[in-house]
């Protein structure tokens, strides 16, 4: 039965600043933080972000 | 009910598109190959697994995870987070199976309630409730506060113009899923969408339980909304079972109200009620926070004090708690910081690209894991617990029963068809095994089929290869 395959590792999460979520209230107003995480995510807008959005369309569910 | 059983259903946003954005495989093709091992496992579309939940394709390619039965809003928490990494999973070798075949192909799983098109898909919350809890009289205390609970449990995202009641620009919303909201209660669910669906399967004993069937709620990505959603909830009914006097909010058009209240940031515009007043979405929420203090538990207070701390940041306006804790505000906060950066509006195709990334559910792609590992969205629940979820059901309810069957019959290779009450072997002549109560975690009829599956699972391993 392959029930253990559905359970393979995941893709990743193994992101370099993984240890920030633990260290407590400090970091959540750090600046460094949100500049980083600013970065990352011009990364993902800057590659067609519009032509992504039209790509999604799907019938409703429910 | 002191206990109650709930369960979240999660429909997910599929795409499949080419490195440059543009669509690779339609969605039915892209679910085809996304479901390929799960259709190797259980032969079907539709498995329970070993943590008792549901996986299926939904109608509209909709991949679907439906958590067992809990008691624990934590543990629901977990069971529910636990789907969106076995779908990641399921996504990422997907992934590498186009790719093995020359496919420029990636899927992303969006756990979001609305396509570009507006098409909309739910998240839908189930709730245990007494048959002689005189269902007749629930709706009218219970749509106020479904109404407006948005206000702390909403997604948040943005409505543009183009959108019926939207002349202007494109505006910050607690919840665009107000807009997809056409009823207070039917039986419907696509064409005619209800707040509260009637539809009466209990998946019980239909003499002593009626499942509440909620579908106003919003998908959300942080711990704290998710749990929030469920115990807030939870509480409102346990206050109306009571059978005790309760506020008197009834509004006099449900599906207005939730619409103005998704665009009323402040939670101060004036809703009308249905004796001829006025009201807001605060004192709504405030009145039932109120309400429910007298008769929550101690072990209850985290719940009663963040509820008190979202609506503190409406009527106050300062964020800091809830733009690192509530879905809504982590995304107010984001959006504006990202619009500001790039010097576009809200409206922006990149914000609505932004939204989507906030709601994949790949944990090394989505941007709500991003917020969580630098510390600016909640992390709860240990991965171990996360982990712990996938494969082990939740051992306080019925779904106990149903994990271990499905776990020994996977393990022993023994084919099983089970649903939420019934458990039955597909050989000739097994006979089916009920459980109509959903709170059982113990069963003599269950632990003889435990027996006749690793005996069945025994017999097959000894026999010679053909």
């Amino acid at each position: 039965m392959s029930q253990q395959s559905l359970n393979a590792p995941g893709a990743g999460g193994d992101d370099e600043s993984s240890d920030e979520a633990v260290t407590g209230g400090q970091t959540f107003a750090s600046a460094q933080a949100a500049d980083d995480l600013l970065d990352e995510i011009d990364s993902v807008l800057e590659s067609n972000a519009e032509t992504f959005v039209r790509s999604f369309v799907q019938k409703g569910g429910q | 009910m002191k206990r109650r059983v709930g369960g979240l259903e999660t429909e997910f946003g599929l795409v499949c598109v080419r490195a440059d954005g543009s669509r690779a495989l339609e969605p039915e093709e892209a679910a085809r190959e996304l479901f390929r091992p799960v259709v190797a496992m259980g032969r079907s579309s539709n498995v329970f697994l070993g943590n008792a939940a549901r996986l299926y394709l939904d109608v509209g390619s909709h991949p679907e995870y439906a958590t067992a039965e809990c008691d624990d809003w934590w543990e629901l928490v977990a069971q529910d987070r636990a789907g969106e990494r076995i779908f990641a999973d399921l996504a990422a070798r997907a992934d590498e199976r186009l790719a093995a075949g020359g496919q420029d192909a990636r899927i992303h799983l969006l756990k979001n309630n609305v396509d570009s098109a507006g098409n909309a898909f739910g998240s839908h919350e189930n709730y245990l409730v007494d048959r002689r809890g005189e269902f007749t009289r629930l709706p009218r205390y219970l749509l106020p506060f479904l109404v407006t609970r948005q206000i702390l449990t909403g997604a948040g995202g943005v409505v543009r113009p183009g959108s019926p009641e939207d002349g202007g620009e494109a505006q910050f919303v607690f919840s665009r899923r107000s807009d997809h909201m056409w009823e207070a209660v039917s039986s419907a669910t696509t064409r005619t969408r209800p707040i509260i669906n009637t539809r009466d399967e209990p998946h019980g004993d239909p003499t002593r339980y009626r499942r509440l069937h909620v579908i106003v709620g919003d998908s959300t990505m942080s711990e704290v909304s998710t749990r929030l959603r469920f115990a807030t909830t939870d509480l409102v009914l346990r206050a109306i079972e009571t059978g005790r006097a309760l506020p008197e909010l009834a509004l006099a058009d449900d599906i207005a109200a939730i619409r103005a209240v998704a665009r009323d940031l402040s939670g101060t515009a004036p809703l009308p009620t249905a004796d001829g007043g006025t009201t807001t979405a605060l004192e709504v929420q405030q009145r039932w926070l109120d309400h429910v203090t007298a008769l929550a538990e101690p072990e209850e207070a985290e719940v009663l004090e963040q509820w008190q701390r979202g609506l503190d940041a409406v009527r106050t306006g300062d964020r800091s708690w809830a733009a690192t804790h509530l879905d809504w505000a982590i995304k107010e906060r984001l959006f504006t910081q990202v619009a500001e950066r790039r010097g576009i509006d809200l409206g922006d195709p990149a914000i609505e690209r932004l939204d989507l990334a906030y709601h994949d559910i790949d944990p090394s792609r989505g941007v709500f894991f991003a917020l969580q590992r630098r510390g600016l969205a909640p992390q709860i629940l240990s991965e171990q617990r996360i982990e712990a979820a996938r494969t082990t059901a939740p051992t306080t309810t019925r779904a106990h029963l149903r994990g271990q069957v499905v776990t020994a019959a996977q393990e022993h290779g023994v084919d099983h068809v089970v649903d939420w009450t019934t458990l039955r072997l597909t050989r000739p002549g097994a006979m089916p095994v009920q459980v109509m109560d959903p709170f059982t975690t113990a069963d003599e009829k269950v632990d003889a089929l435990l027996e006749e599956i690793r005996a069945a699972g025994t017999a097959a391993a000894e026999m010679p290869p053909a």
